[in-house]
């Protein structure tokens, strides 16, 4: 492979050379080849001209008339058929016969056809060009829109991977809030786990004190009310009555007061 | 050059050479050979448009046995409107006014049709002796008006040059009663010899048509 690489580097200038020095020294030489094998002509075909050849009166054909112009002037060529007309008929030469008022009536159809119908038929004939030009056209017009298109897109396409930067940092913002959040809830997890913990043990605590707070109380109360000896009760109850009735006086008092 | 009525129909010679040989070859002269371009000028492109169209609508009921008979039938065709519509203008000779060449045409392209219709479908090409649903008295009879009808095919060429023949006459006739005629009568020829002329153009394209059109039928049957 390298050395087919080498030897094709080394013979390709000789081989661009030669076929241009062949065309400089002996021109046409690739023509020769091609003798005589076809009847088509292999030399380029001239451009159509765009207008046929002008003429006068339909078929007399206007270098006549630029010919004798000089010697005769614009009357001349008119004369000169006149005159043909007029010898060829006193002569003999041209006899009037039926053929005549037959071609009479032919030219005049022929004539009239060609005048009414003869621009429609070219218009038709151009018609048919045109549409082979357009078509081709349209193949072309495609071709090149498609290519405009293909271009705008292209750009659209580098425009967008410039962007690309920015939607890797993105993505990486994206994946690190992600962790982030993992972190956080896990951390969350954790505090909560361990405030469970610590809530038990206080609740623990708690609820013992209370127990032994109610049970002393318990143990308070009994006590007391074992040690309550029924003179005592007697005597607080007189006291209560007589602070009862003061209070009622004082409040019968305020209500009078009032009123 | 005084011409008798029918001096248009004799068959021109000069110096021996019969000059319907040259007649026959000036439609191969007026046709230009498509170019080799693209885009070609009217002339060329109105011709190939119409040699187109009317082989597509002349192929469209043949088989493909008979799309071999494309390029026969099409080039028939141009010639044949060629030479009649060329016989239209004066001191013309027209070459399908001889029975000779319209049945030279005629019986070897008919021969051709029948021939293959017997060695390629023998049985389908008899058949067309008998149509369906004839009723079985008939049968015989219609068998022998059939290859009658049949061998009667070559009338072709003979309708060719009737049609022709004809209209060239009372063209020639009509004018010729023309010559002489007061102004007022002469109107009224003139009008007549105007219409055939019409007549005859029509004629022209029609019978050339007819007749390739019948042997496309022809062919449809055998092949």
């Amino acid at each position: 492979m390298g050395t087919l690489n080498s030897t094709l580097k080394f013979y390709m200038p000789v081989l661009t050379i030669v076929p241009t020095i062949k065309s400089a020294c002996l021109p046409r030489l690739v023509q020769l080849s091609h003798l005589h094998t076809s009847p088509n002509s292999q030399a380029p075909v001239p451009a159509l001209p765009e207008k046929g050849g002008k003429t006068r009166h339909g078929i007399i054909p206007e270098e006549i008339f630029q010919l004798l112009y000089p010697k005769t002037g614009v009357t001349g060529p008119y004369m000169l058929g006149a005159g043909l007309l007029t010898y060829i008929l006193s002569k003999e030469i041209y006899i009037i016969n039926h053929e005549t008022f037959a071609a009479a009536c032919m030219g005049t159809v022929i004539i009239y056809g060609v005048r009414k119908f003869g621009p429609d038929v070219a218009a038709f004939a151009d018609k048919l060009n045109e549409e082979k030009v357009q078509k081709a056209q349209e193949v072309k017009d495609l071709a090149m829109t498609s290519l405009a298109q293909a271009v705008l897109d292209e750009k659209k396409e580098q425009w967008r991977a410039e962007g690309r930067q920015m939607l890797f940092d993105a993505k990486r913002n994206n994946v690190a809030m992600l962790l982030e959040t993992n972190r956080r809830e896990r951390v969350h997890m954790v505090t909560n786990e361990v405030k469970k913990r610590l809530d038990y043990q206080i609740a623990l605590q708690t609820l013992h004190r209370r127990m032994e707070q109610e049970h002393m109380v318990n143990w308070v109360e009994k006590n007391v009310v074992t040690s309550i000896t029924p003179q005592q009760e007697k005597t607080s109850i007189a006291k209560c009555i007589t602070d009862l009735k003061v209070l009622a006086k004082v409040q019968q008092a305020k209500a009078t007061v009032a009123i | 050059m005084t011409l008798s009525f029918f001096d248009q129909f004799m068959s021109p010679t000069y110096l021996g050479i019969p000059l319907i040989a040259v007649a026959l070859t000036l439609p191969w002269i007026l046709f230009p050979t498509p170019s080799a371009r693209w885009l070609n000028n009217r002339l060329i492109t109105l011709q190939g448009w119409f040699i187109n169209r009317f082989t597509q609508q002349l192929l469209l009921p043949l088989n493909l046995g008979g799309h071999k008979w494309a390029a026969l039938l099409t080039s028939l065709m141009l010639f044949l409107i060629t030479l009649n519509m060329l016989g239209l203008l004066p001191y013309t000779f027209t070459p399908t006014t001889q029975l000779s060449l319209n049945m030279g045409l005629a019986v070897p392209l008919w021969l051709a049709t029948v021939i293959i219709g017997m060695r390629n479908q023998p049985t389908a090409a008899l058949g067309h002796l008998l149509p369906e649903g004839t009723p079985v008295p008939l049968i015989p009879v219609l068998i022998i008006i059939e290859t009658i009808s049949l061998f009667i095919r070559p009338a072709l060429g003979v309708r060719l040059t009737a049609n022709l023949t004809a209209g060239h006459q009372l063209i020639a006739t009509a004018a010729f009663v023309l010559l002489p005629m007061m102004p007022t009568v002469a109107i009224l020829t003139s009008i007549v010899l105007f219409l055939l002329t019409l007549l005859e153009i029509a004629v022209a394209m029609i019978q050339a048509y007819v007749f390739v059109l019948l042997l496309s039928l022809y062919l449809q049957e055998n092949v």
